[in-house]
């Protein structure tokens, strides 16, 4: 035997020998092996520190449930997984692997202090001792414990990986690839239809893989499901979450098992699938006993013993003892004796074992005690012997071992049922729940569904022990680092449900979520409040079912393809016009158009004079766009907007004002009425799916009877916004069909003809006081357009402006921006509106909401212009306004400024703000502190620039 | 400190394709293609008979199928995906509507004996029940596409413009 390695039997290949590091230290393994069978077949021992303690830990288990040996995989630096269970971890060539939460290393960690005054660090300690003072939690206290008690460093570089995601679809969807499963998937294929089966591990068979008596069927299943061509069989894949209507996550890891140099494609493929059916064959974890010392490296799961033996070819130890309240304990003994192990002793909680057992037992010389505890454990960084003792309490023996087994029964995995709300009844034979009645179409086999023979056993809650509970480091959540006395304290303070106690000890609460701890936990918390399991609650098991990457819920969201960036028909012409950009909702909108070696002011400046003097082109495209038809449909429309709009005539357009029911405005935009039962609305580019949804909602829930439907149009239209008195001029010879003089064609119309020989709605609106046209076209030839256009304004230095210019513009004229110069809370009256609410009409959307006690009252916010005393001073959007800047701080603040420009036209500084009683300020002065110094400004109206409108009318 | 790339502008190179992407996927023949010109119309109508006379054409009555070039896609919608050239009347003074949304979406062609997996990989889905003739509104992951069966192994795609480079990228990028 080398270090722990059996020379013979087990699932690995002895002919491809492996070497791979930890912690710096080279080791060989094989193909086949785990990071933990190949650590523990070199004599490694102490895999990792715990959490709260810093004490050293062991490996316990050998499946996903593995709570101490949280490792850290290192792919390359920018390649670095934190928190991998070992045992789940596949060997291969060079694999660098780092154990985590200690300082300077695995065998002397400073912080074990946290151990050796452990017992004033209880339960409750954190929340009771560091609330004071209150100022140290951020900067001391948080940051130390964040340091100490840890898991594995997150990784700082971006993830290079890319991961794959899919949908998928079957009539039956078995979790679990044991024998049960298998078998399961097989009855299923044979009706037909489309089967999937699912298993975690790196090769179906799951527990029978322990037990080579079962390696021919495990075999002979595979082979009649590789035959089946309607069967899917995904290993390597974790079924993570079970939701609504059999909907099931489950992520495959299709390289982390192969050297970084060997991955090829996508790291992770994150499945959506569909069944008609969902058949759990999850298996069941066995539980650890609560005993002194049950945290000593040495000290792991029969099973797990079992299973390192028997398919990984390697001796936990070479002198062995069973500490056991099952059969399934005895019988591990037996396969490990059979290996060739030496088992030093079986010691029983039971007084009484099945018969054949001890017989065996006894025929293989193996020294047993029934009716026996362990006490406690000897040695630190690996077992030196136990002390055990009849019924705990009696004359305590002392036995020579490397290794403690706990076999303390099996708990079913539920995980998946729990997801699925299926409900869950106590079995008094298992010690634990089963699966009891289901809500989705879901069913259990195997041992998940208690329908397995592991044998018999008597469930305890923790050993009895001579010592009192609170000396014992007797351990229930070994990642948590939960002990019993924690429980025991839980109960004394006072908390009754395990979902209390759960949390004040946080058993349960670590990223195994409580897989080993659970069960253990209820069992305390039952014996010390003297009550029943079943009285004292069950906590839920929620997704995922182990900790999942980021990149797999990730999927396709990468990149380039993070999310859609939605841009116009026109951007490409920006964008080779050197135009600088900006988002506004999902949609990029040029923000301006810089000439070489101009800053935003300049070309924002002269963009603005451009359209004030001769004209400007800009790209409106975005601006929502409905099209609303049907013969109700101005009625429709007149009950959704404040002003009327029955008597609107085809062919004018109109500005309408959009409320909640709340009397606050939500939209604005301008709409034309095209034919007595169509209209064309605009909203704003931010607002319209919202718009769409709630006038749908209110057609659908409120008003079915009306013939009228709404229909997205804004990506048909591409809109090119022609500002400025030589517009006329620039569309004059591209039109046909429409007399565009002022007298047949004014300001607030529609027509239909052709531009540049493509079909146009023509409209005359204005969104900078300009004389100016919104040209819509459909969006396929929105660029021919352009360019027809541009070619025709060139005489007339046409200049591009973007949505900076358009803001400035707009201000100058007092024009509000909803969603920056309102915030959810402004209504028509406080914005100077009054005009745009029909007094006459009966009804529209909020209209009842604007007569409420706190809408008229005085005090409301109103929307001003503000002239700041220095003409150059640009105030900040955003900043506060206060009457008295003496006023000690908080000082009494009376409204904010909304909109805030340089504007080159007035050749000064103008803002729009809402302040309190705003409408009864005009001419008062008001002042805004700013960390330079107050700055004073002036109330005015909020219209700066030709406040007759004579411009527009041109 | 970690670097975070500006993600959220990240998709501002990506372009609609111009050419078809052929290639596998799971080693099954896949080809995607920009869809030739079509014209499109929203139709809405409470009563389908009223909808079928003014338009002078039969019209589909299961939602989720198509007859001719025209889905129903909900109690009272229909779209229509016809070729370019012809159109149907713009019919006014009927409680019906009848909207041309010609240049809202593009097409993109997914065809081949991968053509299903492709889409499923963002589109939830079981196209193997979507029968010949189904026509659907539907996702791909986020973004809401319309999707028609045309012919065995041949799929019709329909998206909103600006969703359109997204698509066809998210489309293109699993076919090697």
């Amino acid at each position: 035997m080398t270090g722990y390695r059996i020379p013979f039997g087990g699932r690995i290949d002895r002919s491809r020998p492996l070497t791979f590091t930890f912690d710096g230290q080279s080791y060989e393994g094989y193909a086949g092996d785990t990071l933990a069978s190949a650590l523990v077949a070199a004599g490694v021992t102490v895999f990792g520190r715990s959490f709260k303690y810093h004490r050293p830990r062991g490996l316990v288990a050998t499946g996903v449930e593995e709570p101490n040996a949280l490792i850290s995989l290192d792919r390359g630096a920018d390649r670095v997984t934190p928190n991998l269970r070992a045992p789940q971890i596949s060997l291969y060539e060079g694999l660098v692997a780092k154990s985590q939460n200690r300082w300077p290393s695995l065998k002397h960690d400073v912080a074990v202090l946290n151990d050796v005054f452990g017992a004033f660090f209880p339960a409750g300690f954190y929340n009771k001792t560091f609330m004071w003072p209150r100022s140290a939690w951020e900067k001391l206290y948080e940051p130390v414990i964040r340091n100490l008690a840890g898991l594995g460093e997150s990784p700082v570089a971006r993830d290079p990986d890319h991961y794959d995601a899919t949908y998928a679809h079957c009539e039956v969807l078995v979790v679990g690839g044991g024998i049960a499963g298998m078998e399961a998937a097989l009855e299923a294929a044979a009706k037909g239809g489309r089967v999937f089966l699912i298993d975690e591990q790196d090769e179906l068979g799951g527990g029978a893989l322990a037990d080579t008596t079962l390696w021919a069927t495990v075999d002979d299943l595979r082979a009649r499901l590789a035959a089946a061509d309607n069967v899917t069989v995904l290993t390597r894949t974790t079924a993570f979450g079970y939701y609504h209507q059999n909907f099931i996550g489950a992520s495959e890891r299709l390289t982390d098992h192969v050297a970084p140099f060997a991955a090829k494609g996508a790291r992770e493929k994150l499945w959506r699938i569909r069944a008609g059916e969902v058949v759990l064959a999850q298996g069941a974890i066995e539980r650890p006993l609560v005993f002194n010392g049950n945290d000593v490296p040495g000290v792991m799961l029969s099973n797990a013993a079992r299973t390192l033996a028997l398919r990984y070819g390697v001796a936990v130890g070479r002198r062995v003892v069973v500490m056991a309240a099952h059969d399934s304990g005895w019988r591990d003994a037996l396969a490990l004796h059979a290996l060739g192990i030496d088992i030093a002793a079986i010691i029983d909680m039971r007084t009484v074992v099945p018969g054949d057992l001890a017989d065996e037992v006894r025929a293989a010389g193996i020294p047993i005690y029934p009716g026996h505890a362990v006490t406690a454990v000897s040695g630190r960084l690996a077992v030196k012997g136990v002390t055990f003792a009849a019924y705990g309490t009696g004359k305590p023996h002392k036995l020579a071992c490397d290794a403690v087994l706990m076999a303390g029964g099996w708990t079913p995995s539920v995980h998946l049922w729990s997801h699925a709300k299926g409900s869950l009844e106590w079995s008094d034979a298992w010690g634990a729940y089963l699966p009891a009645k289901a809500i989705e179409n879901c069913r259990v086999v195997g041992a998940c569904a208690g329908a397995w023979d592991l044998g018999k056993g008597e469930i305890s809650s923790a050993l009895p022990n001579a010592m009192s509970v609170r000396k014992q480091k007797a351990f229930v959540d070994f990642q948590n680092d939960v002990k019993a006395r924690d429980i025991h304290l839980a109960v004394q303070e006072g908390f009754r449900s395990i979902e209390h106690i759960k949390r004040y000890t946080t058993n349960g609460m670590a990223t195994d979520q409580g897989k080993t701890s659970n069960l253990n936990a209820l069992q305390i918390a039952s014996n010390v409040l003297g009550k029943p399991v079943t009285d004292i609650g069950l906590t839920t098991f929620r997704p995922p079912y182990t900790p999942q990457t980021f990149g797999s819920l990730m999927g396709h969201h990468k990149d380039a393809l993070f999310q859609p960036l939605r841009k116009t028909v026109i951007d490409d012409w920006a964008v080779a016009q050197g135009a600088v950009f900006e988002n506004v909702s999902q949609w990029r909108r040029a923000r301006y158009f810089p000439k070489a070696g101009e800053g935003m002011d300049a070309a924002v400046g002269r963009e603005c004079q451009a359209v004030r003097s001769s004209v400007g082109i800009f790209d409106a495209s975005t601006l929502g766009k409905i099209e609303v038809v049907g013969p109700d449909a101005a009625e429709f429309l007149n009950r959704m907007y404040t002003n009327p709009w029955k008597s609107l005539q085809p062919g004018r357009c109109r500005y309408g004002l959009l409320l909640r029911e709340d009397g606050f405005i939500m939209d604005d935009g301008v709409s034309a009425r095209i034919a007595e039962d169509r209209f064309h609305l605009t909203t704003t580019t931010g607002g319209a799916p919202r718009v769409l949804s709630m006038m749908e909602d209110y057609l659908q829930t409120e008003w079915a009877d009306l013939d009228v439907w709404l229909t997205s149009t804004t990506e048909h239209w591409a809109v090119i916004a022609l500002q400025g008195p030589r517009a006329r001029d620039v569309i004059a010879p591209l039109v046909e069909g429409i007399d565009l003089s002022p007298k047949a064609f004014p300001h607030m119309a529609v027509r239909e003809g052709t531009i540049a020989g493509v079909p146009t709605r023509l409209f005359r609106v204005s969104f900078t006081g300009e004389l100016g046209f919104e040209i819509n076209v459909p969006a396929s030839e929105g660029q021919k357009v352009w360019d027809a256009i541009f070619a025709s304004g060139k005489q007339y230095g046409i200049t591009p402006y973007g949505t900076e210019a358009m803001h400035v513009l707009r201000a100058e004229k007092g024009y509000i921006i909803v969603g920056q110069d309102t915030d959810g809370t402004m209504t028509p009256y406080d914005m100077g509106l009054d005009w745009a609410v029909g007094k006459k009409k009966a009804d529209f959307v909020g209209k009842r909401s604007l007569a409420r006690p706190d809408i008229v009252a005085k005090g409301r916010k109103q929307f001003v212009g503000l002239l700041t005393e220095d003409p150059y001073e640009v105030l900040e959007e955003g900043a506060q306004i206060v009457v008295h800047p003496d006023e000690p701080v908080p000082m009494t603040m009376i409204g904010h400024v909304t909109s805030s420009y340089r504007s080159t036209t007035l050749g000064r500084s103008i803002a729009l703000a809402v302040l309190v009683d705003g409408h009864a300020r005009m001419g008062e002065t008001v002042h805004i502190p700013m960390p330079e110094g107050v700055i004073r400004a002036k109330v005015t109206g909020p219209v700066f620039y030709d406040s007759e409108g004579s411009r527009l009318n041109d | 400190m970690i670097e975070i790339a500006p993600l959220a502008v990240s998709a501002a190179d990506i372009k609609f394709g111009t050419a078809p992407v052929e290639g596998t996927i799971l080693g099954k023949a896949v080809r995607l293609s920009p869809s030739q010109p079509l014209v499109r119309y929203s139709l809405r109508a409470k009563d389908i008979a009223v909808l079928a006379e003014a338009l002078g054409r039969k019209l589909p009555e299961k939602i989720g199928t198509s007859l001719d070039g025209i889905a129903r896609l909900g109690p009272d919608e229909w779209h229509a995906l016809l070729p370019a050239g012809t159109g149907l009347p713009l019919v006014e003074g009927k409680p019906l509507a009848v909207i041309d949304v010609s240049a809202r979406s593009v097409g993109i062609v997914v065809e081949g004996p991968g053509a299903a997996a492709l889409i499923e990989r963002g589109c939830p889905l079981d196209l193997a029940q979507f029968a010949l003739g189904r026509a659907t509104r539907t996702v791909f992951e986020t973004v809401e596409m319309h999707l028609w069966a045309l012919a065995p192994e041949r799929y019709h795609v329909d998206v909103w413009r600006s969703f359109a480079p997204w698509l066809w990228n998210s489309l293109a990028e699993a076919i090697v």
